[in-house]
């Protein structure tokens, strides 16, 4: 058995590290230090956001990850934007884009992946993510219910499919296409495989009939190991498992516990993360709640040995992620394997410096399933 | 101060077939506007069109690839609105503005033939595909230029518009075309540019829509002299204006002098042809239509 593991690029900016929260990297920043773009005797220095994400983009390639995630919120670059941009820049590097169905038509789907298929030689993956709905929906102008967004996923999917296999007529609830199909200068080319996400059981529904990977942040074990009986017991064939992990990893414990010691004293305490929107998504509520149920102390939100659940705090993301000595975190992330995880998403802040540590130290020291 | 913009290819050329023995290392990868886009770059053309081929390769992500590719070129996008939301395409756009310091611009193509576009996934035909794509403008700058709300017949936006950093970029130049009624209003309220052909009546149409400026689709071979020039006309059935550069540059300034300020050169996808429009026909077009 092999695990795919894959670097995160950041689409929100970059910050120089978790001691201080704002971004100074990607043109998110008007701060002395800001880069990508920088100033340069006194002008801007003409670089911008993607010259950077192309850093850890190659970093990641040259650190042993098969790839990088590029999530999707609504005020940070768009993924498919940044993959069509670096698609000529990396040689192994898999560009998993996440987007939501509701967004594009499956034709056009078809057409912008069978494109990047070609500029690449099929190193797309796909990242398929459903909504927080609520609001949140109407800011991208989509007017679909909360329960209708998997139905919505599963149609767009099948339509995809069918046009990416051949000549495609369907009249649905949601698409209609008549004898859609990719042209020749198209055709052919390997579907992506599917990242598929989402807590709800909805979401758990429709990932057994679509998911390549059903992939979940990180929670603590015994509550992912729950999730993934879920969709195992909602699957006529079950999907690999993958799950997104923030490793903070150093030489000594006690230094990667100080890093955070510093982070943690001057957090400016906020109502929502970016990544976790403002929606009605369940993942969101479930990190909300246990942030809430900690005391004042961050060793308080250790739930078991080198499993932190405040990294919401220090950048914007989900709550859980892995904390300790390059040996600890390498265990930690040997025993999600252990739990029948096949894929992992790892990130680390800042991206850059972080994907080439993370490669050097860690990777070298996972042992994989016993 | 006119432009010159090409068309690029979304096609990939036949690769010759090399014979068995010789070493063959030619990468997989298909690039099929990318050589054409880098001579247009070069040569010194003010933009290249990709456009909107259903028997191509997508021109969203193939322009991304151009503007990654180039300093200088402004790389036009033609797309159907039906593909994306309007949000969508404005987000997409102002991260491709983000990382090409402002040069992508919009060509719609809202006139699709009705099998291409059912198989597009678009029902939509007649009068109100011209007001669809008047919604999709107006959301698109709607949510561009901040706080926006939206109830229409076909978008609805709550709470939305964009903000920093995706804030404050230029929004693409809008170019548009069409002759009938409902095209010349809807360039009236939002193209920057109208995209005329060359058989269409240039002054009753530019009297009719007074708005946006105008730009023209022209197929031109040019060569050293007229009777090479023709003669590569006959061996490739091109029909179009054919002539030494003098006498296409000549018709181009006319032309200028019409009121038409951007060109569409359709000159052959080859790169030699765009070097040849850079080297050979550019220089006598800045001295006749005063070209930056």
């Amino acid at each position: 058995m092999s695990v795919d593991i894959y670097w995160r690029i950041h689409m929100e900016g970059d910050q120089p590290s978790l001691r201080r929260r704002g971004g100074s990297r990607g043109g998110f920043a008007d701060l002395p230090g800001a880069l990508a773009p920088g100033v340069r005797d006194g002008a801007p220095d003409g670089y911008s956001h993607v010259d950077y994400m192309a850093e850890v983009a190659r970093a990641a390639e040259d650190s042993g990850f098969v790839g990088g995630l590029l999530p999707s919120f609504p005020h940070t670059d768009d993924p498919w934007a940044a993959a069509a941009t670096l698609a000529r820049e990396t040689r192994s590097y898999r560009f998993m884009i996440a987007f939501q169905p509701g967004f594009l038509h499956p034709v056009q789907a078809a057409r912008m992946t069978a494109t990047l298929q070609r500029a690449t030689g099929g190193r797309v993956v796909y990242n398929v993510i459903s909504g927080g709905g609520g609001p949140a929906q109407l800011w991208w102008g989509d007017r679909i219910d909360h329960d209708d967004r998997y139905a919505r996923t599963s149609e767009f999917l099948d339509v995809l499919k069918g046009v990416w296999h051949g000549s495609h007529t369907h009249h649905g609830r949601f698409y209609q296409v008549e004898n859609a199909g990719l042209p020749e200068e198209l055709a052919g080319q390997p579907f992506p495989e599917i990242f598929f996400s989402g807590s709800s059981p909805a979401a758990i529904a429709a990932a057994g009939r679509h998911a390549d990977h059903y992939l979940s942040w990180l929670e603590p074990y015994p509550a992912l190991a729950e999730k993934f009986d879920l969709v195992r017991a909602h699957s006529d064939t079950p999907p690999k498992f993958a799950v997104r992990v923030d490793v903070l990893a150093r030489e000594t414990e006690e230094e990667a516990w100080d890093e955070l010691r510093r982070g943690w004293a001057a957090r400016v305490p906020r109502d929502s993360g970016g990544e976790s929107g403002s929606g009605d998504s369940v993942g969101v509520r479930r990190s909300r709640s246990f942030l809430a149920s900690a005391g004042g102390d961050l060793r308080d939100l250790e739930v078991s040995p080198n499993i932190w659940g405040g990294f919401g705090e220090l950048r914007d993301g989900p709550a859980f992620g892995l904390v300790g000595d390059y040996h600890q975190v390498a265990e930690r992330l040997d025993e999600l394997i252990g739990l029948g995880v096949d894929a992992l998403i790892l990130a680390g802040v800042p991206h850059l410096e972080e994907a080439h540590r993370v490669g050097t130290h860690v990777l070298p020291l996972l042992k994989g399933r016993s | 101060m006119a432009r010159f913009n090409v068309t690029l290819p979304t096609r990939s050329a036949a690769r010759p077939v090399l014979p068995g023995f010789v070493t063959d290392v030619r990468p997989a990868r298909s690039d099929p506007a990318g050589p054409a886009g880098r001579a247009a770059e070069l040569a010194g053309l003010s933009g290249a069109l990709v456009p909107f081929d259903p028997e191509g390769q997508e021109s969203l992500v193939l322009a991304a690839g151009v503007l990654r590719d180039s300093r200088h070129l402004r790389v036009i996008a033609e797309f159907p609105p039906g593909i994306a939301t309007p949000v969508y395409l404005a987000k997409f756009s102002a991260s491709l503005q983000r990382f090409s310091a402002d040069r992508l611009g919009w060509r719609l193509a809202v006139d699709l033939d009705p099998a291409v576009a059912r198989a597009q996934g678009d029902f939509l035909s007649g009068a109100d595909r011209y007001a669809r794509a008047e919604e999709f403008l107006t959301v698109a700058k709607g949510v561009w230029q901040g706080d926006f709300e939206y109830r229409g017949r076909f978008y609805q936006v709550a709470g939305g518009g964009f903000a920093a950093p995706l804030s404050g970029r230029v929004f693409p130049t809008v170019y548009l075309g069409g002759t009938s009624p409902e095209a010349l209003e809807l360039s009236a309220r939002h193209a920057d540019v109208h995209v005329f052909s060359p058989q269409d009546d240039l002054e009753t149409l530019t009297e009719r829509l007074p708005g946006p400026a105008y730009g023209l689709r022209l197929p031109v071979l040019a060569r050293e002299d007229d009777d090479e020039a023709l003669a590569a006309a006959r061996r490739t059935g091109f029909t179009g204006l054919t002539g030494c550069y003098a006498a296409v540059a000549a018709a181009i300034g006319e032309y200028a002098d019409r009121g038409v300020s951007e060109f569409f050169l359709e000159a052959g996808p080859r790169p030699e042809e765009t070097y040849r429009l850079g080297e050979h026909l550019l220089p006598l077009l800045k001295e006749s239509t005063h070209v930056g």
